[in-house]
């Protein structure tokens, strides 16, 4: 019965921006050959649009679907990972942008355009992206609109402000949404960033991953503190241990080899070794939003206890959680900046595992520090001579020379020029190989204070490595072989020691931080990283928040409290919508003439005669005339020009029409 | 539901429900709150709630699109039964506000579609007319799933409408009766004229005895008539009792097209029924009074 629908004009129009919004930005993160698709797509629609072509050709869709599947397992040999998921959907929304038809086609390009716009939140989550999106959604509803408004529309512009119109009033009941909403913990495992895409520390170190972190100003993480702050020599955020070396290469390794409970979660009963753990000195309470690592351990100040629900410590306090930090998170910790660790006494397999050093590598350090140690006699006095040689003869730098196959003999006796994890690496090796138990640390070390607001922001080039001794009466005991070579990394921050060299931040060319010395660049920095924290803590980290937010807010969280205050909140979310609505602040009529019909009722209206609900034009202008007979001469000239004019297609000047409602209402106030 | 003259919507009368593409936008939501809570992602958190948001709020945009328009049927021509009726429907609001993409249907009709922002607008529609009688084009629908086609908005509303469904005409063959009445009831005549002379025929039995072609039947000595072609002006009366042995519909259709026939001739005529008779009269007007006599004959005042 219905003629074929066919995709109004302004519609695709639409869809096509909203394409162009929710693509464009992921071409960043997504291979080279998705331009080509994507852009292959935008131009024939274009070019659809502009009547030059018709629908495609089976040739040119056969050819781009070959393209994208050639091009997805080129670049992506194993297909599990955000990554190929991305592409594929964006491969699948530029094919099905080109060959929509029908009105299904048309809706599900919208839909899979809404899905694709969330893709950018995945790889980034700064304050910028999460207001961008709103960008391709108010476009790709606004082409929803185009797609089911009537085709007699003569106006670009109509979709574009029905969907304006609704997202504004919908956003406060999303916020209520947003604030109010449980959130559950993750259903199951998904794919995350491949390693690629990933700034951050890794689970081994190898000479020159901590300095290609040097070349990054990306935020690692924020600390607020409570109270005093820390002196930059106590601001070691402890990261993982690494406690097997091999090919030049320290990896973490896996609990083996202690006491039974492995991690104590925050929420569960005290273990065994967490009970005896006597605490000492002073302590520091904090928060620390951290950026999405996709791993499964924490940051904290050594020496660290968590605070916060589903936080755990480890037994060589290495700070961890349950799902790997895939969006930013915000937690708690206490720490105990004394270095009091509990000293657990260390089992046989545990003391074998961090003295094992592969017996072939090395074998001039091995053989030095042998001889080394029984000069000594203990372990301190070893140590300090160790440290004295890096004092003396060793120089610290971000572009160190590259090492050989056995690195900790190439650079403690031959290059003696390096970052944190050389001296980190050989130090640590040095020790085990005259006997001492020791491991890598690593982390971050110091960070920028913002002036104004008081909380630490910690980057990429803050990387660190050092290293922790044991020692049979005091346990694990920190020792920063860096701090012996270049005490002012420590004290003054990696920011001041290396910005004139030129790999520092040499991935980050834009990085206001490049600029931190002119005033004013450095006082627009701390702002935007003000709004920036915000939108973390707030935005990003809510979850973390929310109980807290909740209970401040209601008193205590019963389920029927809730329920009652979402409803309560939802109804005055809604508000705006009926509020638009009863006013007249809608849809002014676009049709001139129809403009001073409406205009003649509200001068008619202010002469008490109102229109009533279906009382055809003629029909009102006759009953105006019968009350205001004075009048009814004008009356009369005005209706049957205004239909005439309107209904009967007869000339009709708008200025006759302004004449005679001035006529009626002189002073011209309607 | 009763028939009214004019009928505004409002929230008694509006149905309103998810269609088919709302549905798809409802597992497209619960699908991105699932990618939110996997990847513990606020952003996409939010953008699915605000999604979820836009649905709520396009419930109201919907029934904002049909609420406070007025349906009258303003206008439906007389029609043949079995022709098909154009009516025309006058919709109307009290406040300016854009209305876009309503389908309007009757039962058995084509679909039409009204967008507009001014006070009042008038669509034709076209429904099959059945049977002679009032016109009654049954349910109108209303339907529309703008602004974003997530929700279908309808109602079904009943309007009075003054059409009349004239019977259909079949042409007859009327029976002679005489313009006095004398021989009425006999119905044996043919109808024949009576004015202009068209030859002579055989005599058949009930035949004016002044038709007799006496000269002529002294010359040849069988009973002879006189035919006259044109129908005298006392002939020219539509008559219900012209058709006896057929029941009423089919007299009503030969009466009909008798009448139809009688308005291409210049001269006056007129109808008569059981129980009514009119003014011989000639013209469109006329004419269109006679057909609604026939078209409402016994049928109830209404519909």
């Amino acid at each position: 019965m219905t003629p074929a629908w066919q995709l109004p004009r302004y519609g695709s129009l639409w869809l096509l921006l909203g394409f162009v919004a929710a693509v464009s930005p992921l071409f960043s993160y997504l291979p080279g050959w998705l331009i080509i698709v994507a852009s292959a797509a935008v131009i024939w629609r274009l070019l659809i649009y502009r009547g030059r072509v018709g629908a495609p050709k089976k040739l040119l869709k056969v050819a781009l679907v070959i393209l994208c599947v050639a091009g997805l397992l080129f670049s992506f040999p194993k297909p599990y990972g955000l990554e190929p998921m991305a592409t594929l959907l964006v491969s699948a929304y530029s094919l099905k942008l080109l060959e929509m038809k029908g009105k299904r086609d048309a809706l599900i390009t919208v839909y899979l355009g809404f899905f694709v716009a969330i893709i950018l939140s995945l790889f980034d989550q700064g304050m910028f992206t999460g207001l961008y999106i709103v960008v391709p959604v108010v476009l790709l509803i606004a082409g929803l609109a185009g797609i089911n408004q009537s085709d007699r529309h003569r106006h670009h512009l109509q979709p574009l402000r029905t969907a304006a119109l609704m997202v504004a009033q919908a956003i406060p009941l999303m916020l209520v949404i947003f604030l109010l909403l449980p959130r559950l913990g993750p259903l199951w495992a998904v794919p995350g960033l491949g390693p690629s895409a990933r700034t951050g520390m890794s689970d081994t170190m190898s000479p020159g991953d901590i300095t290609r972190l040097g070349r990054s100003a990306e935020i690692a993480f924020r600390v607020a503190f409570e109270g005093e702050k820390p002196v930059p020599q106590q601001l070691y955020w402890r990261g993982l241990t690494l406690s097997r070396f091999k090919d030049r290469q320290w990896t973490h390794m896996d609990g083996w080899g202690y006491s039974p409970g492995l991690i104590q979660w925050q929420e569960e009963p005290d273990l065994d070794w967490f009970q005896d753990w006597q605490r000492q000195g002073r302590s520091s309470h904090y928060e620390i939003t951290l950026e999405p690592t996709h791993e499964h351990w924490l940051f904290g100040l050594d020496t660290p206890e968590p605070a916060s629900k589903g936080v755990g410590l480890m037994q060589d306090f290495t700070l961890v959680t349950k799902e790997p930090v895939n969006s930013r998170r915000a937690y708690r910790v206490t720490s105990w900046l004394d270095q009091q660790k509990p000293a657990i006494e260390m089992s046989d397999l545990r003391r074998k595992i961090e003295l094992s050093i592969p017996e072939s590598s090395n074998p001039q350090t091995q053989a030095i520090a042998r001889q080394w140690a029984v000069e000594a006699g203990n372990p301190k006095a070893l140590i300090q001579r160790v440290l004295t040689l890096f004092n003396q003869r060793f120089v610290y730098t971000l572009s160190p020379p590259p090492l050989g196959r056995h690195t900790v003999d190439d650079f403690l006796w031959q290059t003696r020029t390096g970052f944190c994890e050389h001296f980190a690496s050989s130090f640590a090796f040095f020790m085990r190989a005259a006997g001492i138990p020791a491991r890598v640390v690593i982390g971050y070390q110091g960070g920028e204070w913002h002036p104004d607001q008081g909380y630490l922001i910690v980057r990429q080039y803050d990387a660190h490595a050092w290293t922790e001794v044991w020692l049979e009466e005091e346990g694990w005991v920190r020792v920063d072989p860096t701090a012996a070579v270049a005490p002012e990394r420590i004290e003054l921050g990696a920011m001041d020691m290396l910005q004139d060299e030129d790999a520092f931040f040499a991935d980050s060319p834009f990085a206001l931080a490049r600029f931190h010395s002119v005033a004013w660049v450095n006082s627009l920095r701390m702002q935007l990283d003000l709004l920036e924290y915000g939108w973390s803590k707030w935005v990003l980290a809510y979850d973390d928040h929310q109980q807290g937010f909740l209970s401040g807010l209601l008193g205590n969280t019963s389920y029927l409290r809730m329920a009652l205050f979402m409803v309560v909140a939802g109804l005055v979310a809604m508000i705006p919508v009926f509020w638009f609505s009863f006013n007249r602040l809608r849809e002014p009529p676009r049709h001139p003439l129809d403009q001073r019909y409406w205009r003649f009722c509200r001068v008619m209206a202010r002469h008490g005669i109102h229109l009533q609900t279906g009382e055809a034009p003629y029909d009102f202008a006759r009953r105006c005339a019968r009350v205001r007979p004075a009048d009814a001469d004008i009356i009369k000239q005005f209706i049957d020009a205004y239909i005439g004019g309107r209904f009967a297609g007869k000339p009709c000047e708008k200025d006759r029409l302004n004449q005679l409602l001035k006529k009626l209402h002189p002073l011209g106030f309607y | 539901m009763p028939k009214q003259d004019s009928v505004t919507l409002n929230r008694n009368r509006i149905f309103i429900f998810p269609s088919r593409a709302g549905f798809a936008y409802i597992a497209l939501i619960i699908l991105l709150w699932l990618v939110a809570t996997n990847y513990q992602n606020n952003i996409v958190f939010g953008f699915a709630a605000l999604l979820g948001s836009v649905f709520v709020v396009a419930i109201w945009h919907s029934y904002m699109n049909l609420s406070g328009l007025q349906f009258r049927i303003v206008k439906a021509a007389p029609t043949y039964a079995g022709d098909v009726a154009e009516i025309v429907i006058r919709v109307s609001q009290s406040t300016p506000r854009l209305r876009d993409h309503i389908a309007l249907c009757f039962a058995e009709g084509r679909e039409a579609t009204l967008s507009f922002h001014g006070p009042v607008i008038e669509e034709s529609l076209y429904v099959k007319a059945r049977q002679r009688g009032w016109l009654n084009p049954g349910r109108l629908r209303v339907e529309s799933s703008y602004p974003l086609g997530l929700f279908r908005v309808w109602t079904y509303i009943l309007l009075t409408s003054k059409g009349v469904v004239y019977p259909l005409p079949i042409k007859g063959h009327p029976q002679l009766i005489s313009a006095d009445g004398e021989d009425q009831g006999q119905g044996t005549g043919n109808h024949s004229g009576s004015e202009d002379f068209a030859g002579i025929d055989n005599y058949r039995l009930g035949e004016s005895r002044n038709h007799i072609a006496w000269k002529q039947v002294a010359r040849s000595g069988r009973l002879l008539s006189k035919r006259f072609d044109d129908p005298p002006l006392s002939q020219s009366w539509v008559d219900w009792d012209a058709f006896p042995g057929l029941d009423r519909e089919a007299r009503l259709s030969r009466l009909c097209a008798w009448l139809l026939e009688m308005s291409q001739k210049p001269d006056p005529f007129g109808l008569r029924l059981p129980g009514y008779e009119s003014q011989a009269g000639e013209g469109s007007a006329h004419l269109a009074i006679q057909l609604e006599k026939l078209a409402l004959f016994e049928i109830e005042e209404g519909a």
